[in-house]
């Protein structure tokens, strides 16, 4: 008897530090692989805009294949050290590695709504930050085309996981046409879970456009 | 489970300890670069994907 509980107690302290293993992946494994892919995408796309004509680069950012670097964000808020590059696409693989550009929104500087989705948790916590932005809050994204500056106008806004309107090209307006040049951040609230999602607002507050070569 | 493994095992104390340690980076590693991110992408831990 006293040996059987003492294989049964071997496994489950076994069991105990597998998933404790699990957490660690979670936090730091996934943080790690996050970060060396931003490192290729920061210096991909230096490279790549240094070399380019912004304007004939302009009809390249209309098709961006899935998992694709294509802008910058940055949120000085977050110090002035946070920069993610944001990849086209907001499937597993991608959110694994960087923020995603939600397919079909807006591009960033557009009259529509230019939607991005990361992490709350996992991958380096991209959007860990996200519920602490305000109004006037400024979200700044750079493509090969320039820099828009973005303020928040409204948010950190909690809806239920399956409602996606945030996302519509009129904010929590879906079918409406849009008129203004909007950014919206979603990611997962409470942390860890799927149970609903956070999200914040912005206008295009001003646009610098890349003087080519730049 | 582990008293039976290390019955088990080979040579003298120190071979066993050597033994017992490579298994056990082997399991880490195993765990690390196949069970855990394969567990990752099949786990509801903050699912921020959209579609």
């Amino acid at each position: 008897m006293g040996r059987f509980f003492r294989i049964v107690g071997e496994l489950l302290i076994t069991c105990g530090l597998v998933v404790f293993g699990f957490l660690a992946y979670m936090y730091w494994g996934t943080a790690l692989r996050a970060n060396s892919a931003q490192q290729t995408y920061t210096s991909e796309l230096t490279k790549q805009w240094a070399a380019a004509n912004p304007l004939t680069a302009l009809a390249e950012l209309r098709t961006i294949p899935a998992g694709t670097p294509f802008a910058l964000l940055r949120i000085p808020q977050f110090g002035q050290a946070w920069q993610l590059a944001v990849v086209q696409g907001t499937g597993v693989s991608q959110l694994l590695l960087a923020p995603g550009h939600v397919p079909g929104t807006a591009l960033p500087g557009r009259v529509g709504n230019f939607a991005v989705a990361a992490h709350r948790v996992t991958a380096g916590n991209p959007f860990w930050g996200l519920p602490s932005l305000r109004k006037g809050s400024m979200i700044n994204v750079e493509t090969i085309t320039g820099t828009y500056e973005y303020t928040v106008t409204s948010g950190p806004t909690r809806v239920s996981a399956g409602d996606l309107s945030a996302l519509a090209a009129v904010p929590f307006h879906p079918g409406e046409q849009p008129t203004q040049r909007l950014i919206t951040l979603i990611t997962c609230d409470p942390p860890w879970t799927g149970t609903s999602r956070v999200v914040v607002t912005g206008v295009l507050l001003r646009t610098l456009p890349r003087a080519p070569g730049s | 489970m582990y008293g039976w493994l290390w019955r088990r095992l080979p040579g003298g104390p120190g071979a066993r300890l050597v033994q017992l340690v490579l298994l056990l980076v082997v399991v880490g590693v195993l765990l690390w670069f196949v069970v855990y991110p394969w567990a990752s992408l099949h786990l509801p831990v903050d699912p921020s994907g959209l579609g």
